[in-house]
Parts: C-alpha cells; structure tokens; sequence
C-alpha cells in the first residue's frame, strides 16, 4: 500500500495505522497516548493530521486511522498545527502546573490567557488512558476510567484499595504527565489508595517488590518461588556456584 | 549457529572494564550500576565470575512480559527488550532466576545485555579473554559438556 505523507511516497502494510507508518519512517507526528505496541487509543487527539483521499479531505487521529492504498497525508499544515494548539491550550487549562504539558505549550508557543487559568488547579491527569490500558495488558484490570463529563478520573472501583491491584507500578510509569501518584517509605508502597508491604530480600533485607507481584510472576512462569531474593542477591547467588564449581576445577 | 558470551572465572582480573564500556555504550556514562554485566569478587579464593545475560532458551523474562517488549530473535539467539513497548512493570528483573536484569531508574528502564548486536563490546575491552564471544554449539559440543558440568549448579537455580 502507497501512502503519501507531506510529499513523499511510502509504502505500508495491510492494517497499520498511520502513526505507525510514520514513526517508523521517523516522520513526526506529536503524540501523548500512544505506545508503541498498544493499539491507538485516539483520545489525546494531538496526533491529528490531514488525510486527502479523492476530492475529499479530512481530519483524523493518525494513531487509530488504517492506512489506504493512494491516500494523501499532510502532517502539518497550518489548520494542524492550529488544531493542535487548541487542544494544549485546554490541557493547560486543565493541567495548569504540569511539568510536562507547560513544556508542550511552550513548545508549541501557546499561552493562557491568566483570566483562564486558575493556578490553584492540582492535577496532572489528562484522562488519555494509557495507565488503564496498560493495567489492562497485565492482566489485572484493577483500575479504569470512571464517571463522565467533568468529574471524569482514573480509579479503581469506588476509589477503594483494589483487590485487582498488585502495585507493579506500571501504570505510573507509562503515564505522560506523571500524574499517578507512588510513594515508596519505610517498607511500604502506597498506589491507588492501596498499601502494599514491600517484601524484603532474605539475604540483604533490600525491599525490591511486593508479594502479589511475585505471585502473579510466579502464577505466570507455573513455579513457586522458594526464596525471596532480590536480582543482586540472586546474581550473587549464582555467582556464588560458578565460583564453587570453578574452585573444584583448578 | 548462535553465538554467545563465554566466561572464564579463572581468567578475569576483576579490572572491571567490562562494567564500564557497557555503560559507557548503552548509556553514555560510565556507572557500573547501569551496565548489563557485573563482576562478582571473590577475594578469598583469588576468582572473579563476570555475569551477564545467558540469553536462555526459554527465558522466563520473556515469559512474564504481557505486553511482548522482550523477544528472543530466533536466528542469533538474543533476547532483547525493546525499549518503546516496555511499560516499567518490573516483573522480568524480578523473574530472571540469574538476577542479569535490573532495572535502572535513571533512565526509567531495565538493563540488560543484548549482545550489542553481534559486537560485545565488554569482550572486545577485556584485557585478559576473561570474557569471549564465541559459537555455542562448536563440533565438539562445549555447550553440552559446559551444561553437564553445571547441571547440579543450574538444577537449583533454574526450573
């Protein structure tokens, strides 16, 4: 399949879409969603571009558009890069002190004006998803987005601690605008109003995980662990033998 | 035939090169912390055993990664983490039996050797063939008789 993206010829394969296409031809295209390997999720809509096919144009979310033989694809005419500026400026509107999308914004030269902003605003959540998705492909599905409208969120179910949850933390490390909150202290780790207790390594007394996800690997890999060690210790552990094996040799 | 990284305990000075040309590569700094292999000392007994990634056969890193970041190229052998899929869940360094993955929050991702694509660069660096880059399955079955030699070492540690 031949796409056109901004002039030039590329060629596509049956039912990749068209950020697919264009990251891997390193062509760029802004995006806060997606992740490579998870299908498009199409909800921060800043990957939009322009597709021209026959008379008609049109404007799509790149990451969950299928490509089609002979399509045109503009990626950053004016009416783009305007739409994509539009959508920032209501990301900022609703994530005033993030880090992250005040970088974009800068970036992307759009500024609030003070009558809109309110700077007391916390939050760092721009409902994109990506921590529900990759809960999802876990396999433990512990948290979702809930409600609609305004009072839309990431939670787990009532807001109470999971029983899904196995506080691997993935969630907080796929999300963009690091709004997932995951403290780590005295043995404890605290994510979505769950406390875990951190297991600790039997040889060095590091805490390194939390029992339910050594279960879930341990349901996954079909073994039981028999001790908790942490991966130094484990790396010792075989270092250990090899040395003893060696000592036998020489 | 797959190519692999061979160790020799009783060749290794403990200069610890290795460590630092596999950070230095992977990540443009020179921190033994963010390098794939490691040197364990053992003073006592004058050995030092360099520990890398045995790029298993059936890894169980593998095996625990829903979201198929890690994949083991069936031509050289590699098991490779790709970066972009991975999502930061920690199971692999939790589930390697050998401890040859970590997980470096620096730059929020897991370390782990990948062979440098065909170019080990800790052997190239190592100044005494402590490690060396060698076929597997040579005519005389080293890998056979290596594995024969461990089998009650590995039979403990792994399934």
């Amino acid at each position: 399949m031949n796409v056109k993206i901004d002039g030039k010829y590329y060629s596509g394969n049956k039912g990749e879409t068209l950020l697919e296409l264009a990251r891997r031809n390193e062509i760029e295209i802004p995006s806060l969603c997606y992740k490579e390997g998870f299908e498009g999720l199409g909800r921060c809509r800043l990957c939009l571009v322009e597709v021209i096919e026959g008379n008609s144009t049109k404007t799509v979310s790149s990451c969950v558009y299928p490509i089609r033989d002979g399509i045109e694809v503009l990626t950053n005419t004016k009416n783009i890069v305007n739409m994509r500026k539009d959508i920032i400026f209501l990301l900022l509107l609703r994530t005033p002190n993030n880090g992250y999308i005040r970088k974009l914004a800068e970036e992307y030269g759009v500024k609030a004006p003070s009558r809109y902003l309110d700077m007391e605003r916390e939050e760092d959540c721009i409902l994109c998803g990506l921590c529900v998705k990759a809960c999802e492909k876990l396999g433990t599905n512990a948290i979702s987005l809930v409600n609609r409208g305004i009072t839309k969120k990431v939670s787990t179910p009532y807001d109470d601690a999971s029983k899904d949850c196995i506080g691997c933390g993935a969630c907080a490390e796929v999300c963009p605008t690091n709004a997932i909150s995951l403290v780590e202290q005295d043995g404890k780790r605290i994510i979505w109003n769950k406390t875990f207790d951190l297991i600790s390594c039997t040889r060095c007394g590091k805490c390194y995980s939390t029992e339910e996800v050594l279960h879930h690997i341990d349901e996954q890999l079909g073994v039981k662990t028999q001790e908790y060690l942490c991966e130094s210790c484990s790396r010792r552990l075989v270092g250990e033998k090899f040395k003893e094996a060696f000592q036998n040799l020489i | 035939m797959a190519k692999g990284i061979v160790i020799s305990p009783d060749k290794c000075t403990g200069c610890r090169i290795c460590e630092l040309a596999c950070s230095f590569i992977k990540n443009d700094s020179f921190n033994p912390k963010d390098s794939a292999i490691a040197v364990l000392p053992y003073d006592s007994v004058g050995l030092q055993v360099p520990m890398t990634c045995l790029q298993c056969d059936d890894p169980h890193c593998m095996t625990v990664c829903t979201v198929g970041a890690i994949t083991k190229d069936p031509k050289t052998g590699v098991v490779k983490v790709d970066d972009e899929k991975c999502i930061g869940c920690k199971m692999c360094v939790s589930a390697c039996p050998f401890g040859n993955m970590t997980y470096s929050s620096r730059h929020e991702g897991v370390v782990k050797c990948d062979l440098c694509d065909g170019e080990p660069q800790c052997v190239k660096l190592c100044p005494s063939d402590a490690i060396e880059y060698k076929e597997l399955d040579g005519p005389l079955n080293k890998r056979k008789n290596i594995a024969n030699l461990f089998s009650d070492v590995f039979g403990e540690v792994a399934e």
